[in-house]
């Protein structure tokens, strides 16, 4: 009879005893967390909620199981890439950001699953009533339909220098006019200093910028019939006063910023007033990147006299690729329910994202201590509109076509009517 | 009856039919067949990455195709190629692709030759200052471009502040206006390639047959002559694949451009180049990327084919032959 005591067990028991054990943990382990193995890949704008969203991977795979992998890029590198990926059914993405822009594109194309039913069974979950209405409406709905959930808001705000409007004896303009006359106050070129700054390089910087002040100068890009009206006599007076903005009280070489280039500017203490997406926002008090801390005011942007109060709204939504299988998607789909989450935006934001939408974080403690501007954000929200960019399948190169002719006018190679002339004939061929 | 021939040799055993394969060959047929089967690979590479694609975007060319908008294609024969030569920015593009190129390449050559003739001693010093001219050839042209941009900007570049200071150009910088920037761009090509051109006809320089050259000199003839009766004829053949070379080149221009300036302001710089990429790969409008290709291959071919034209020309007059 074999002794207990004389019991060995062999390496080979050993090693599969192990394994078994090992077995039963990742068992009991993929018990715990739902999405155990799966590996979601997303492709995220570089702007500040990309690093946030790869900082945080770690913590939804604690939550869920699910890896999450962010590839961050470029403005133009995210279009190119995202849509060949969906053109050519590729499956190289789960997850998308979507701009506010391409929601037209993507419904027409069909690129992202149609989250309405999921957003009408998890309504609750979602807390949905604690999301602004402009919010969900543009950055995630084309047509009724949710083509994407909006997880990073901004509003167009105008960030103003305190001390260089205190030492003139001005007010926070209210009104474009204003706007104008402070810009042409505060400009002295003698002391490189700037009443004004703005995108003008060509392409989409400058475009979106330029639609932004034309729609708050009472402008619109598309008619009362959905067709284009770049060349209207409202347009054409908004782009003469947006080419005067920049001849007299722009930096020289704002001609050829984009939206890095125009923050930096304001950063550096260049430019005294700029009309930018809040998400830059937390920036200016940051003394490693800017000059200008504890100088800077946020104010809701102007409008033009005689114009309803209305102000820009922008941002991303999160877009889940129709292409991939349904395990993907319903992963997918619980990633951005755990993104948007209270606790989790929350903290997404205290990290920097700068992509408030919820009402309850604008009166949050926390994040009002760390964000002193979230009123204004508020205000812009409950008046905002986020259609002055139309959201419709030929925005890309509605935009494109704006601009060259924005750019080119800027440049003084072109009069404003007959750059917009030239853009309406180009534009009508879209349609 | 037997098979046997009446020389008692027996018949040949016929080999069984196994097509072409079996064929007895001779041995310039087997070494044929040999170097087709070495070739065979490359071959095969070039009709896939090569051939095919462009046979595929000259058929699209004859399409209204978007890949965004697939439901929309449409068989339109010309009228991709029509659209080009109808819309001004287009033909922008077509006329400053072809300034960009000849002036560039002019000064290229003209720069070049008189770097090569200086470096063409050989001496220590010269093959130092060669490895140091070579060095902006090293740099990719997207990098050339983005250092510019840097230096030229109005307001932190270390160049272009200073120029705006003092009111030389246009205040808001030389790539920002549509009469300055492509002769910045010029410029800049100019810088980068130069030196590259040089060492072509460098090479070419230190080919000439020495004997010659010394025989124009006992003969008395003058360093000018040298230059224009000898030197220059025997420097044809370099001078043309410097030429070919750098033409083929400039003339798909793009990196340089697209960071700079992007075509702007107002298409002063777009070049046929920079308008395919954004048609192509910003709006993905395939039909109409692929006719502004073709159109540029075929600029290409006839330019080489003028090129060559010129060359054969002078060689005739110059060398009578």
């Amino acid at each position: 009879m074999t002794k207990i005591a004389n019991f060995r067990l062999s390496k080979t028991t050993s090693v599969l005893g192990a394994s078994l054990l090992a077995l039963l943990a990742t068992t009991a382990y993929g018990q715990d967390k739902p999405l155990a193995g799966v590996t979601l890949t997303l492709a995220s704008q570089n702007d500040q909620f990309g690093a946030v969203l790869a900082k945080l991977a770690p913590e939804f795979k604690e939550a869920t199981g699910a890896d999450l992998k962010v590839e961050i890029m470029d403005y133009g590198t995210l279009l190119t890439k995202t849509t060949a990926d969906f053109v050519g059914d590729t499956k190289g993405y789960d997850l998308v950001t979507m701009d506010i822009v391409w929601a037209g594109a993507y419904a027409e194309n069909q690129y992202s699953v149609d989250l309405t039913d999921w957003v009408k069974r998890d309504a609750a979950e979602l807390e949905l009533d604690d999301i602004y209405p402009v919010i969900l409406e543009s950055l995630g709905q084309y047509d009724g339909k949710y083509v994407a959930f909006p997880f990073a808001a901004y509003a167009n705000v105008l960030a103003y220098r305190k001390d260089l409007f205190e030492a003139a004896g001005l007010d926070v303009p209210k009104t474009m006019e204003e706007m104008v006359a402070d810009a042409k106050t505060l400009t002295d070129p003698a002391k490189n200093q700037y009443g004004f700054v703005a995108n003008g390089q060509m392409g989409a910087a400058v475009a979106q910028d330029w639609m932004q002040y034309n729609s708050q100068m009472g402008g619109s890009i598309l008619g009362a019939d959905g067709m284009p009206a770049l060349n209207s006599p409202e347009n054409v007076k908004s782009l003469a006063v947006y080419k005067e903005l920049f001849a007299d009280t722009a930096p020289p070489g704002a001609i050829e910023y984009d939206w890095g280039g125009r923050e930096e500017s304001f950063r550096q203490g260049i430019a005294a007033m700029m009309q930018t997406w809040s998400v830059g926002a937390p920036g200016y008090s940051d003394p490693a990147i800017s000059n200008v801390v504890g100088k800077v005011g946020i104010a809701t942007a102007p409008v033009g006299e005689g114009v309803a109060p209305e102000y820009g709204v922008g941002g991303w939504g999160m877009a889940i690729n129709a292409d991939v299988d349904a395990k993907q998607q319903e992963a997918a789909w619980t990633f951005i329910k755990w993104l948007v989450s209270k606790p989790i935006h929350k903290e997404f934001n205290l990290d920097g994202a700068g992509s408030f939408m919820r009402i309850s974080q604008m009166t949050d403690p926390d994040l009002l201590a760390k964000f002193d501007f979230l009123p204004v954000i508020a205000t812009t929200y409950e008046n905002g509109n986020g259609d002055y960019r139309p959201r419709i399948p030929e925005y890309p190169e509605i935009q494109d076509i704006l601009g060259s002719a924005v750019n080119a006018v800027l440049s003084g190679a072109v009069e404003p009517q007959a750059a917009l002339d030239e853009a309406q004939a180009k534009a009508e061929e879209l349609f | 009856m037997s098979q046997t021939s009446s020389t008692g040799v027996q018949p040949r055993t016929q080999t069984p039919r196994l097509g072409w394969l079996s064929r007895p060959r001779s041995f310039t047929d087997s070494r044929r067949f040999f170097l087709f089967f070495m070739a065979a690979p490359a071959v095969l590479y070039v009709l896939i990455v090569g051939v095919w694609p462009l046979a595929q975007g000259f058929w699209y060319s004859f399409f209204r195709y978007n890949l965004i908008r697939p439901a929309r294609t449409k068989f339109i024969g010309l009228d991709n190629y029509i659209a080009i030569f109808e819309d001004r920015g287009a033909r922008q593009a077509i006329l400053n692709t072809f300034q960009f190129t000849l002036t560039s390449v002019s000064l290229q050559l003209f720069f070049g030759f008189c770097l090569a003739m200086l470096l063409w001693r050989d001496s220590r010093f010269n093959r130092i200052a060669l490895a140091f001219l070579l060095i902006p050839a090293t740099i990719t042209p997207l990098v050339v471009g983005l250092i510019y941009k840097a230096l030229l900007g109005a307001d932190y570049g270390l160049i272009g502040y200073y120029l705006a200071n003092a009111g030389i150009g246009p205040r808001t910088g030389l790539l920002t206006d549509s009469g300055t920037a492509l002769w910045v761009l010029i410029l800049i090509d100019c810088w980068e390639w130069t030196p590259l051109m040089a060492l072509i006809l460098l090479a070419g320089l230190k080919s000439l047959p020495a004997d010659v050259l010394e025989a124009g000199r006992a003969d008395g003839a003058t360093a000018w002559q040298r230059f224009t009766l000898i030197v220059l004829p025997l420097m044809l053949p370099s001078i043309f694949l410097a030429l070919v070379l750098r033409t083929m080149d400039a003339f798909r221009v793009f990196d340089s451009v697209f960071v700079t300036t992007g075509g702007g302001p107002n298409d002063a710089t777009n070049t046929l180049m920079v308008l395919a990429v954004k048609e192509g790969l910003q709006f993905f409008n395939i039909g109409y990327a692929s006719a502004i290709g073709n159109i540029t291959i075929l600029f290409i071919a006839c330019m080489a084919a003028v090129l060559l034209l010129v060359v054969r020309r002078a060689d005739v007059r110059i060398n009578g032959k």
